[in-house]
């Protein structure tokens, strides 16, 4: 299951970021800031290519010694239609931070349990 | 082979390797300067070919990377070129010894040398030497290149022989076996003849060739011969060989495909830690033959199909490449190789932008296992990842890497930690993780990223820079860490943040210099503007006392240039301009002026700032900087910044400057859009004298009710009605400059009472006198105040003070003021609050005296200031009358006036009026007075001029006159109060009572009469003596002062007899005979003259006689009617007495 989970703003900045392993959380940053590089690649050539026809998944961007990084541009069913439920909160700012306690705890739910 | 070259390219498989190595003594930057000359000879053109030669430089290089030169050539070196310097003949056996041992580490290897000696001369260095050339100094030695240029071809000579012995030995000889050196051990006791070995041998040779033919500029022979070695290497599974080959023909395409080469910014890229100059100086330089023309197609065509079927298609160079690094990872000691093909391919990748899949290079290169790495070699390893990663657009990963870089340079194992390299990498890494350290470009717009990692890389460069012994750094990007990432901070982090600040500026005090960095880098200044957050500048205008104002005349022509239109409807700013715009008040020079601001504290703990002070530019401003200590996330906190502007001018408030944590911070307006302000430019006018003003009354707290203007001061006072009161006014000149001049006003505020007489008055003169006032000398000024109010209340107080018991007769019952009145005659506590609202007969009276006075420089400029002091005076009622009415006397020009005095205060008093008896009233008494008083004549007052005449409304003119005349009669009276118990003393004014109908009592009429008796004047009370039977004249005289010519009239005489019991006799047809006729006839008397009409009585008893003058209008009827007021003839009484006897008796 997951460990980490982050949602990011279009341009390119966290607005959730969370993750199990709490005592290492800066490292979980670092990982999902600098596979960022891809999704960006990723995009930009999606863009070029084929604009109509997006594909949403984006797979695996890259695997590092412990874990699997993996994007998606929009996420698992569940995730997307918690996100999209924050989006629609008239008091959300699009580009603010996710505050939501509905969307956290919906992640909570898809982490793996902390062992 | 142990240390890879991470600068490789894939452009570097066409190079010769030429070493370039001091011998001896050579001083570093003499030795460099010379590399660098040698060194810009990269590519040379053969000649009588159409081939050019590149070599690659390098100034160290480890012989045991050369033992590979036979698996690719460019490794192998195969030039030395060695400097030298030589002082003397002397020294030139041992260095030439020297050279040549050197030249045995790549002797091996070397296809020539050379030997640049410097410094010596004489008879050695004439002698002609190709191997070696001599030169006098550093300085001189102009034909350094071309010496490297004559060496280069003397290579290439070598270079050709070889390829073409290679080449065609194909048949016979038994082909050689390259081998790498760890293979060397494997082949030993193999089988040499068989055809496996043979396959291998030819097949590692053309690989060879291929090389050669590569370095020699023959870049098609070189694809053809790496096809063969490819196919020959396959059949046999010499997958290392196999690599080198196919690693071959993809740099051989490379090379075909990117003229341009793949090093990227070659010039501009940044010497590594360990390499440096080593790269040719220009790619772009290069030009090859047999490279695409700008079109894309070579001239010849023929030569271009062939190319174009061996060299590799782009797409494919990756696949092959792919696949060589794949074979290369077959073997351990092959690391370097493997590694320094990933970086070929990365690079090959970067140009044709294919990210991804370079991205997938580099991770594979993250894991090649280079056997145990020194911390150096680690370094080195993740900063070239970071560039590469740079290169293909990886931003973030670069930064990733070059930060690993930087934290390796201080690893816990390294002895003697990096941390001038580790910052200088730290800083590097900053545009990945979108940081900037300019905090202007954080306040332009909303910065958001990873706050997280940014927290924690600034944490690192604070760290780092505290490391490397450059306190001044850590402050400055401590002090960008508060700044710009404060609403992330938590406020553990804050205190902890704060506090190593403090520990930092202890040592080093944070300033706003831009700290520039040895490599140029500019830190820019980082003010401190949110600690504390300032919301709001506000610039205040000077108190009320001294602002200065303008001159009227002067502000006139000031206007009339500044623009045609009076008015206009457009507003000509827009919301930017707002801050310039300029604000409506002035300060002065030399005064104190404030500016307000409203600050607060974000942070969880008391912030003290200290020598927070106003930035201003146009004029000279001495700041006076305060101190603050703001609570813990203190709300908005008003903060009030003072100085002394010293010139005058135009001054501008650009922003303030604080000094928080040791921090100091100049925080400009215009870098704070948050900042709200109502403008910030005022003017400056040259300075004006100050003065202070006291009294010797008290001062009173509260400002005057009716007065909307703010005073500087205000005094109040209570007085009773009449009561004059001195206040002395004491003008003291607080400033620099003297006083010139001084004017006094006054205006009284509520106009709603009838004031009579003069509320203030004063005489200037004597204070005008001591003028020019010096700094520190005063003026006195004596203001009267004088209280004359009518308390009387109208009619409805007199029906009141009938229901008293005191005989007012005639008026109708319904008063407020009788409510009033009675409590008030009981107990009620005086001046109670209370009083003042509930009760109507406290009467205020307010005015403003407006002390406007000037000097020095602001004088000449036309301004002045103003002090403004309010009097505020409770009048309580002293005496009043309640009634007043007229009684005429026993004279005609003379009337009793009855006053009905009425006493309000609660104290026993004494009432006075010239020529009268006191009159001693009790509290709430009300008793007459009758004072007798001669006529007025009001004609003799002076007449207002035409002129206001006819500008006035005569309503106003009416009542003027009404009051003039009141107030004459009210000075004749004289009437005053004294009341012993309280020592107050005070007039009491008649004027508010006076009617009409009195008054017309009171004037003298238009028409007098003199009547005279016996040739003696008479009057009602005089008694004119006669004889019987003597006739007695009479005359009777008539004046007219009124406007109107009057008459004619008719008067007839009536005498009568009064017996004093009601009965009056005018049967005296016997007693009293007229010689002539009773009836005077007076014709028109015009304005101010006179008529006489005589006539004689003759008395035939003894006895009181009375003479009744009866007026006849002749003209009753015709309109101008005179009335009856007018005819006050006197009475006459005649006492006819006994004639004395002296011829009869």
């Amino acid at each position: 299951m997951a460990v980490c989970i982050a949602v990011i703003a279009k341009e390119n900045y966290p607005l959730y970021i969370r993750s199990v392993p709490v005592q290492n959380e800066l490292k979980f940053h670092y990982t999902v800031h600098t596979s960022l590089d891809v999704v960006e690649e990723k995009i930009s050539a999606v863009g070029k290519a084929m604009a109509d026809q997006r594909e949403l998944y984006l797979g695996l961007l890259y695997p590092t010694e412990d874990y699997k990084v993996y994007s998606f541009l929009q996420m698992f069913r569940k995730l997307h239609n918690s996100f999209t439920d924050v989006m629609c909160n008239p008091f959300y700012n699009p580009g603010d931070t996710i505050q939501s306690k509905a969307f956290d705890s919906m992640v909570s739910a898809m982490m793996v349990q902390a062992s | 082979m142990s240390i890879p070259d991470y600068m490789q390219c894939a452009e570097d498989h066409q190079t010769v390797l030429v070493v370039v190595q001091p011998v001896g003594i050579v001083p570093e930057d003499e030795f460099f300067r010379i590399y660098k000359r040698i060194a810009s000879v990269a590519q040379v053109s053969i000649r009588d070919s159409q081939r050019n030669l590149y070599i690659r430089y390098r100034h160290h290089y480890l012989p045991e990377n050369n033992e590979w030169g036979d698996f690719q050539t460019h490794r192998k070196v195969v030039g030395l070129i060695s400097v030298t310097t030589c002082g003397s003949a002397k020294e030139w056996p041992q260095t030439s010894d020297r050279f040549h041992s050197q030249k045995d580490v790549f002797g091996a290897t070397l296809y020539d040398s050379r030997l640049l000696v410097f410094g010596l001369q004489g008879e050695i260095a004439e002698q002609q030497r190709t191997d070696v050339a001599f030169y006098s100094s550093y300085d001189v030695c102009p034909d350094v290149e071309k010496r490297v240029e004559d060496f280069v071809e003397s290579i290439f000579i070598v270079l050709e022989s070889k390829r073409l012995d290679r080449a065609t030995d194909k048949s016979g000889d038994k082909i050689p076996l390259l081998c790498v050196p760890f293979e060397k051990k494997d082949f030993v006791g193999l089988d040499t003849d068989s055809r496996h070995y043979k396959k291998r041998c030819q097949g590692r040779m053309r690989k060879h060739v291929g090389d050669l033919c590569l370095q020699a500029g023959m870049l098609q022979d070189a694809l053809v011969h790496y096809h063969m070695a490819v196919e020959l290497l396959r059949s046999v599974n010499d997958f290392l060989w196999l690599g080198a080959a196919l690693e071959g023909l993809c740099s051989a395409s490379v090379i075909f495909h990117y003229p341009g080469g793949t090093a990227g910014k070659a010039a501009g890229r940044k010497p590594s830690l360990a390499q440096g100059q080593g790269q040719a100086a220009d790619a772009g330089k290069r030009h090859r033959p047999g490279a695409l023309t700008a079109n894309g197609i070579s001239a010849d065509t023929s030569s271009e199909i062939g190319r174009a079927k061996n060299c590799l298609r782009p797409e494919d160079i990756i696949e092959k490449y792919k696949e060589a690094i794949s074979y290369y990872g077959k073997y351990k000691n092959a690391g370097v190789i493997e590694l320094e093909a990933c970086v070929k391919a990365v690079r090959v990748l970067a140009i044709q932008k294919r990210a991804m899949e370079a991205s997938e290079f580099l991770q594979n290169a993250v894991y090649i296992n280079l056997g145990q790495l020194s911390e150096e070699e680690k370094i080195q390893r993740y900063s070239i990842l970071s560039e590469l990663y740079d290169l293909i657009g990886f931003h973030r990963k670069s930064a990733f890497f070059k930060r690993v870089a930087a934290m390796q340079c201080v690893a816990p194992t390294i002895p003697e930690p990096g941390w001038r390299a580790c910052y200088k990498l730290l800083l590097e890494t900053l545009p990945g993780y979108s940081l900037c350290l300019d905090p202007k470009d954080f306040s332009k717009g909303t910065h958001r990223g990873w706050a997280a990692v940014q927290v924690r890389l600034l944490h690192e460069l604070v760290y780092a820079s505290r490391r490397m012994g450059n306190p001044g750094l850590s402050v400055r990007h401590l002090s960008f860490l508060l700044q710009t990432m404060l609403d992330l901070l938590s406020d553990q982090e804050k205190k902890e943040v704060t506090q190593s600040l403090e520990n930092y500026t202890s040592k080093c005090p944070g300033g706003m210099e831009v700290i520039t960095l040895p490599d140029g880098l500019k830190l820019p200044p980082v003010p401190l503007s949110k600690l504390p957050i300032v919301r709001s500048v506000k610039l205040l205008d000077l108190p009320v006392s001294l602002r200065p104002h303008k001159q009227k005349g002067l502000l006139e022509n000031n206007m009339s240039t500044k623009s045609p239109f009076i008015y206009s409807p457009i507003i000509m700013h827009t919301r930017g301009e707002e801050r310039n715009k300029k604000i409506e008040f002035r300060w002065v020079q030399g005064d104190v002026c404030e500016v307000q601001l409203m600050v607060y504290n974000p942070m969880p703990f008391e912030l003290r700032v200290e020598h927070m002070g106003l930035l201003t530019s146009g004029v000279e401003f001495e700041s006076l900087p305060a101190g603050l200590s703001l609570p813990a996330e203190s709300g908005l906190y008003p903060v009030t910044l003072v100085g002394v502007p010293r010139t005058a001018g135009n001054i501008n408030v650009n922003g303030y400057h604080t000094s928080v944590f040791g921090v100091t911070s100049d925080c400009l307006l215009e870098g704070l859009p948050s900042v709200r302000t109502s403008g910030c430019m005022v003017e400056v006018i040259p300075s004006l004298p100050r003065l202070q003003l006291s009294t010797s009354l008290p001062r009173s707290a509260h400002p005057l009710q009716h007065s909307k203007e703010e005073l500087s001061s205000s005094v109040s006072v209570q007085l009773f009605n009449g009561e004059t009161q001195q206040l002395t006014i004491t003008l003291e000149n607080i400033g620099s400059e003297d006083l010139e001049t001084l004017e006094v006003t006054s205006k009284t505020c509520n106009t709603k009472e009838k004031l009579f007489g003069e509320f203030l008055s004063w005489d200037l003169e004597e204070a005008v006198s001591q003028l020019p006032l010096k700094p520190g000398q005063s003026v006195t000024l004596t203001v009267n105040i004088k209280v004359r109010l009518d308390f009387s209340g109208g009619e409805n107080l007199l029906q009141d003070l009938n229901d008293d018991g005191i005989s007012v007769t005639g008026l109708p019952s319904s008063s407020p003021l009788r409510q009033v009145l009675k409590p008030r005659a009981e107990t009620k506590p005086l001046g109670s609050e209370s009083s003042k609202t509930d009760y109507n007969h406290v009467k205020t009276l307010e005015a403003v005296m407006t002390f406007k006075y000037s000097g020095g420089a602001g004088k000449v400029e036309g301004y002045y200031r103003d002090l403004t002091l309010g009097v505020h005076v409770d009048v309580e009622p002293s005496v009043f009358f309640t009634r007043v009415s007229t009684l005429p006397a026993t004279r005609t020009r003379q009337c009793h006036l009855l006053l009905d005095v009425f006493n309000s205060t609660e104290h026993e008093l004494t009432v006075s009026a010239n020529n009268n008896q006191d009159l001693v009233l009790h509290a709430s008494e009300c008793q007459r007075m009758a004072i007798q008083v001669a006529k007025f004549d009001f004609d003799t007052l002076p007449q207002p001029d035409q002129e206001a005449v006819r500008y006035t409304n005569p309503k106003l003119l009416e009542e003027e006159r009404l009051h003039t005349q009141a107030s004459m009669i009210n000075s004749t009276l004289g009437i005053t109060w004294n009341i012993p118990s309280v020592r107050r003393q005070g007039e009491a004014s008649v004027e508010g009572v006076l009617n009409q109908l009195v008054l017309e009592h009171l004037q003298l009429a238009p028409l007098q009469w003199d009547v005279v008796v016996n040739g003696k004047p008479c009057d009602c009370d005089i008694i004119a003596d006669c004889k019987v039977g003597d006739a007695v004249p009479l005359e009777v005289k008539l004046t007219n002062r009124s406007k109107n010519a009057v008459g004619p009239f008719a008067l007839t005489v009536v005498p009568f007899q009064d017996y004093q019991n009601g009965v009056k006799n005018y049967d005296l047809q016997d007693a009293v005979t007229f010689i002539g006729s009773n009836t005077f006839n007076i014709d028109t008397v015009n304005p101010t003259e006179d008529s006489v009409c005589m006539g004689a009585l003759l008395f035939l008893y003894t006895g009181d006689f009375y003479l009744n003058i009866k007026f006849q209008d002749d003209n009753a009827g015709q309109g101008n009617e005179v009335p009856p007021s007018w005819f006050g003839l006197p009475s006459i009484h005649i006492k006819a007495l006994e004639a004395p006897i002296e011829a009869g008796a």
